[in-house]
């Protein structure tokens, strides 16, 4: 006898991920959830991204690591709360992992949420943790040929950060083919270029967010 | 597990013998993988000798100009009714539990 059974095997994760959407929507809080090979410059783009938001913008972070508070205390330097998980060996976070983390902050007392993911292209991509919309990084000191190699994250991500700009004349990152392999798997995916370091680029980076969260929240911002 | 123990307890123990998943090519599981760990997580449980069934599926693009819906590999080109490269992803991230077989004794 065969019984059709039609679940997602991620079923669980889906329901909480729809959870946390509804009360994203409820709280008006507007999330972003930024993916990234280790070392690709998630923490530091938070780092700027926190350093130049207006102390009255209501914003929080919860950022997912195997191991260490490291990235907890370098973001916390900027003033707003600040959640570090960690994993403890899991290569991704879950939904029940920012279930557990959001349960002592108060959802009015944060207009934007971003999580920073564990560093990895591939199992972040599977898992929805309510946000509006996955950001994925890449920087000019990996291949250009990485939204091939991991197409699944391009696919999903609406936006696409290329970080470490300003290394660009110091090696061989085809800029034009990375820019053409991430539209080939995903002809939709926007497309911002920084450097954190010598701080370039961010106001686009910061106008894609604002654009994005007028979008969903509705309310205008700065 | 928890759901084929489900269904077997929903129907008296009934024994399960298969268990059918489908998998997209852009779920980011490799199904050689997703058998040897299903063989693992069975061996020396009541389900030892589950057999599991994968049903692997490509990635589907629907052409925004013309309607066509293709199958194509990972990295896709335009669609090949119209040479549209407007294309949305429409299946291929599947990671489904889409049925499961039970020896038939409630009904003898």
């Amino acid at each position: 006898m065969r019984v059709a059974v039609e679940e997602k095997v991620l079923s669980e994760n889906q329901r909480l991920a729809m959870e946390l959407r509804q009360r994203f929507l409820d709280h008006n809080v507007f999330c972003l959830n930024l993916i990234s090979s280790p070392g690709s410059g998630k923490t530091s783009l938070l780092e700027r991204t926190l350093e130049a938001m207006a102390k009255d913008t209501k914003v929080a972070v919860l950022t997912g690591d195997i191991q260490t508070e490291n990235d907890a205390r370098r973001l916390a330097r900027a003033g707003f709360p600040v959640k570090q998980i960690t994993t403890g060996g899991t290569c991704h976070l879950d939904a029940k992992m920012i279930t557990k983390a959001l349960s002592d902050w108060n959802l009015d007392e944060i207009d934007i949420l971003f999580i920073e993911n564990v560093g990895n292209l591939v199992c972040p991509s599977s898992y929805d943790l309510g946000e509006h919309a996955k950001i994925v990084l890449l920087s000019v000191t990996e291949g250009e040929d990485k939204p091939l190699k991991y197409p699944g994250i391009f696919l999903k991500s609406e936006l696409c950060v290329i970080n470490k700009m300003d290394l660009l004349p110091y090696v061989p990152f085809d800029l034009a083919a990375a820019r053409e392999n991430a539209r080939k798997v995903h002809p939709g995916i926007d497309l911002v270029e920084v450097s954190c370091t010598v701080r370039k680029g961010l106001d686009d980076w910061l106008a894609w967010i604002y654009r994005r969260q007028q979008k969903v929240v509705g309310v205008p911002t700065l | 597990m928890d759901r084929v123990k489900q269904e077997s307890e929903k129907r008296g123990g009934a024994h399960v013998t298969k268990v059918g998943v489908r998998v997209g090519e852009l779920s980011g599981v490799d199904p050689d993988a997703l058998s040897f760990g299903f063989e693992m997580l069975v061996k020396d449980t009541p389900f030892e000798g589950l057999a599991l069934e994968i049903d692997f599926r490509k990635r589907v693009q629907r052409c925004a100009t013309c309607g066509r819906a293709f199958e194509t590999d990972m990295l896709f080109g335009a669609c090949p009714d119209c040479g549209s490269s407007d294309t949305a992803c429409i299946a291929g991230d599947e990671l489904d539990i889409a049925f499961i077989e039970l020896e038939d004794t409630a009904c003898v």
